[in-house]
């Protein structure tokens, strides 16, 4: 299980916090939804999970399986099992596709990849994504396009087998069939691993048609202001957040 | 075709000088040495592209001068180091375009990557003589992007390996590179 507790969240260097005591529990193989108006502090949640260097968490708590991780790096915490589609993924000239993900494998199996299994999976993993396997070869998120960025994403997600996947605006950018084909891809994954569990960050209740969640979560200043089933996603599209009222239990 | 060139120092000074007449490639491989490289273009139409990748442990300098003598000629030099120790390094890159030159491209990137607090310096010359040039020059110096070591880190790369794949995708940074003539340097990655 993966617990947020009374989380109090501040750009590093900064006395402003921007998330301001948000507790939320994700149990294996849930769909949670995060939305909420611009500046609420999502995706600043989902880098302060994966412990991005421009956060500090100034108190609460973040656990997987009850333990905390806020003493671990960022790597450790992925090896736990955390793994978070970027809302724009960091282009790193030089360093291959296959390389990194090679390395990330290794990395989290402690084991060396054989090369033929390796090259033999990634074909058929970016068969079903639909990205061309000659960007196997191109450099990490460079000339890709915003869709194959983020198809990118999610073909690491297949290789590296996470638990908890946070997916922070994987819907941005993307036309219908790329969201389609993102969203099923997800799917498949969550059907092959029962135990793994989704946090999805979005603006649009277009994606939830896609990826039917368990709990809707408001976000306004910094903190869960009501959560609900996806009728309150739809109730957001309709009414915007304005008459959204605090019904959270603390 | 280009004529390809390769030099691989190893903790030595050297000079150098070329005189090129066609198309050529050089890729300069520095470990813990000081070089100072001279290169003259000679013949109409040709283009240099001079690859400098530089490992420094002590007080080290580079000095690169391009004469472009002749009309329409291009080139493009990147020159990227790693200050690995609290040592003093210094680029002094000088692209040179008489008057009697038209019609030239000359243009230089530069970058040195403190590992620890060495003293960096990078001092870019485009020496310009004629209006009809197409000039421009990038000089960085600091620590690789903590962005991207976040996002290496966030598939479970320690920061040592995380810093290894930059390493390496920094000092040999061409892909028509014969790596088994620069053995000795991809060697010396590894112990930085």
């Amino acid at each position: 299980m993966l617990e947020i507790k009374n989380l109090n969240c501040s750009i590093a260097d900064s006395d402003l916090n921007i998330l301001n005591g948000l507790s939320l529990k994700i149990k294996e193989g849930e769909t949670h939804v995060i939305m909420g108006p611009n500046g609420t502090g999502k995706s600043t949640l989902a880098k302060a999970i994966m412990g991005h260097y421009k956060y500090n968490v100034t108190k609460g708590d973040i656990l997987i399986d009850k333990e905390s991780i806020l003493g671990l790096t960022v790597d450790e915490r992925a090896k736990k099992g955390l793994f978070l589609c970027m809302q724009d993924p960091t282009v790193i000239e030089g360093v291959s596709n296959s390389e990194f993900l090679r390395t990330a494998l290794a990395s989290q199996t402690g084991e060396k990849v054989n090369l033929y299994s390796f090259i033999t999976d990634m074909e058929k993993a970016m068969k079903e994504v639909k990205l061309d396997s000659k960007m196997l070869h191109r450099s990490l998120n460079m000339g890709f396009s915003g869709g194959e960025k983020k198809k990118n994403e999610v073909l690491q997600l297949k290789v590296l087998k996470p638990k908890y996947i946070i997916l922070d605006e994987i819907d941005s950018g993307l036309d219908v069939d790329s969201l389609r084909i993102v969203c099923e891809n997800i799917n498949d994954y969550m059907k092959e691993n029962k135990e793994a569990s989704l946090l999805i960050i979005t603006h649009y209740p277009r994606i939830l048609e896609y990826l039917k969640p368990d709990y809707v979560h408001i976000l306004k200043d910094g903190k869960i202001q009501k959560s609900g089933d996806i009728s309150l996603a739809l109730e957001v599209e309709k009414e915007g957040y304005t008459n959204i009222e605090d019904t959270v239990d603390e | 075709m280009s004529k390809i060139l390769y030099i691989v120092d190893d903790n030595k000074n050297s000079d150098y000088k070329y005189e090129i007449e066609e198309d050529t490639i050089i890729y300069h491989y520095s470990i813990n040495s000081s070089s100072n490289v001279e290169i003259n273009m000679n013949k109409e139409d040709i283009t240099l592209y001079y690859y400098y990748n530089n490992i420094n442990y002590d007080d080290n300098e580079l000095r690169i001068s391009v004469n472009h003598n002749k009309n329409n000629t291009h080139s493009e030099l990147y020159n990227h180091g790693v200050n690995v120790k609290n040592k003093i390094l210094t680029y002094y890159v000088n692209g040179i375009v008489p008057k009697s030159s038209s019609k030239c491209i000359c243009n230089q990137e530069n970058q040195i990557i403190n590992m620890n607090n060495g003293k960096s310096t990078i001092c870019p010359n485009l020496l310009i003589d004629n209006y009809d040039v197409d000039s421009n020059h990038g000089a960085y110096i600091g620590k690789f992007s903590e962005e991207k070591l976040f996002y290496l880190m966030s598939r479970g790369i320690n920061r040592e390996d995380s810093y290894k794949l930059l390493l390496n995708s920094y000092l040999i940074n061409s892909d028509s590179i014969d790596l088994n003539k620069i053995e000795r340097f991809i060697k010396e990655i590894d112990k930085i």
